[in-house]
């Protein structure tokens, strides 16, 4: 016997429509909306996201596609403004296909009062936002000029559209194709996450918002070690592995625990770069992914975690640094990229931040990677180090090479490769391994893999709150 | 969608791990490739059948080379 099931009333949802998208953002029964029912164009309002007071801003596309008009772009002038004072985190959903045309000039203003506000909130709260649609031309800027660009399947965001782009240069693309998530998840490092749907979208935006908005306190006691996370590196020490693995058993995980969010996953994926809580307090995580072009950093991805350290130092949230890195990649596309100047800015942007920030290197620190990766030189809370830990100019077979090269080129050839394995273990016991690390300084310990997570935890609650003093700028 | 493994780096093929038609998930090497002085694996990014194989043993790939075909 088959049982008639009655079909569910169809109803009609404009998936455009600002009202379910606030209300998916914010905790249930805690929307108050604040500019509404008008035809700016832009929804404002403010409410809890994971039980912090947050506000937010969101493109209304039923109205003239959500461009950007005078009274539309005062809205989130006067949100963001608002967040700012309340010192809250402030969110923008993006639906909007850029400035308004018949306001002309006028609107070219306004949006760009946007950009000057978003650019004052700068490193003083916590701005993210939320690519549903497109965001073409000045609603492209717009999420550009914010800590986190979030973008879902529907997510295009471009300056120029496809019709022009044709035009211009004979290219032909459609909008997926010219600012899809794809592209900017994985060409352009334009979206930070990218989601299979809007819904996901906005729960990672609460996720973000409640990490960043109540970042509470290290508790060592929390920081419980179970297990050993040494045994998560492989046992060849010369065979990659995917460090994400690790970052994730270092974070604290539960129900009531926000998700890790990664940042940046398929863009220079050689490094990782996550916000989560650990031991009770939301930090970020540095970490070379050996996996991925050997865990060398290159130009993108000390760029890429430049600009994280630099966001984390400006919200005020301390740093967990996982070194495994072979140093720097050669070639001359990474010459001829700019490694030199992009690099500088890792180098800058670690010196420079005053958050707690504590290094553990697990397997191998060489080269110029070694100073970048947050070294003691560039002022880390604490470095530490796993007992099999390398820390060189270069490894020791490399660096044999090199220092005894004519003794090695002069020795007869059936004895050369017995006199480069003495050279090699003279050089390992002389400069290889931790030993001269820890002699002068530079790595303050030696820890057991096995009380990793209190170890970091400890060190970090012993060092003094701070927060660096400047925006965050998109680098 | 077939997905198709490029290498990101010079490197050597140092092994091949997977065949033709095996199946493998995101954490199952399908070659090894050296390169730094590193053994590293490489992963199709979702999983699924390896549907053809374009290097061999021994064989220098260049940055951008097709490694792998998966589906």
């Amino acid at each position: 016997m088959s049982i008639a099931t009655t079909p569910a009333t169809p109803v009609t949802v404009d998936v455009r429509d600002p009202l379910p998208r606030l209300t998916a953002l914010f905790d249930a029964g805690t929307l108050q909306l604040v500019a509404h029912d008008d035809d700016s164009g832009v929804v404002t309002a403010r409410g809890d996201i994971g039980g912090t007071p947050a506000i937010a801003y969101c493109s209304d596309a039923r109205k003239m596609g959500g461009a950007m008009g005078t009274d539309g772009c005062a809205h989130i002038v006067s949100a963001i403004d608002t967040a700012v004072a309340e010192r809250i985190p402030v969110v923008g959903i993006w639906h909007s296909g850029g400035a308004r045309l018949p306001e002309g000039v006028v609107a070219l203003h306004a949006v760009g009062q946007v950009f000057a506000a978003m650019v004052r909130a700068s490193g003083r709260v916590p701005q993210i936002s939320v690519v549903l649609g497109p965001a073409a031309g000045g609603a492209a800027y717009g999420p550009a000029l914010t800590d986190i660009v979030i973008m879902s399947a529907t997510g295009r965001i471009f300056v120029t559209g496809p019709e022009v782009v044709k035009s211009v240069t004979g290219e032909h693309s459609d909008m997926e194709s010219l600012g899809g998530p794809d592209v900017h998840g994985r060409k352009s490092g334009v979206a930070h996450v990218t989601t299979k749907d809007d819904a996901t979208a906005l729960a990672t935006a609460r996720d973000l918002t409640s990490l960043l908005g109540r970042q509470g306190h290290v508790q060592p006691a929390d920081a419980v070690d179970e297990g050993d996370l040494g045994e998560l590196l492989p046992d060849q020490p010369n065979r990659a592995y995917n460090v994400k693995p690790l970052v994730k058993r270092l974070l604290d995980s539960g129900d009531d625990v926000e998700s890790p969010v990664e940042l940046h996953a398929k863009w220079a994926a050689n490094i990782v770069t996550v916000l989560g809580r650990f031991a009770g307090r939301t930090i970020g995580v540095i970490a070379n992914n050996p996996l991925r072009l050997g865990g060398c950093l290159n130009s993108e991805s000390a760029e890429k975690a430049a600009r994280f350290v630099r966001m984390c130092d400006a919200l005020g949230v301390p740093l967990v640094v996982l070194v495994d890195v072979p140093g720097y990649l050669p070639g001359l596309g990474q010459e001829w990229d700019g490694v030199v100047r992009r690099g500088a800015k890792l180098l800058h942007a670690f010196a420079e931040s005053v958050v707690p920030r504590v290094t553990l290197v697990t397997r191998k620190s060489y080269g110029g990677a070694y100073i970048a990766m947050n070294s003691r030189a560039l002022g880390a809370t604490a470095v530490f180090a796993w007992p099999d830990a390398q820390l060189a100019v270069m490894g020791a077979s490399a660096a044999v090479n090199v220092l005894y090269r004519k003794q090695l080129a002069a020795a007869p050839e059936e004895e050369r490769e017995a006199l480069r394995q003495t050279f090699i273990a003279k050089q390992e016991a002389e400069a290889g391994g931790v030993g001269l690390a820890s002699e002068i300084g530079v790595v303050d310990e030696v820890i057991d893999p096995k009380q990793t997570r209190h170890r970091l935890a400890v060190a970090l609650a012993a060092a003094p709150a701070a927060r660096g003093a400047h925006g965050n700028i998109p680098l | 969608m077939a997905e198709e493994i490029r290498a990101e780096m010079v490197a050597n093929v140092w092994k091949i791990v997977a065949k033709p038609g095996d199946e493998v998930s995101d954490a199952d090497p399908i070659v090894i490739l050296e390169s730094m002085k590193m053994e590293i694996p490489v992963h199709s990014e979702d999983g699924g059948v390896v549907a053809e194989l374009h290097v061999t043993e021994g064989q220098v790939v260049q940055e951008g080379d097709l490694i792998a075909t998966v589906e």
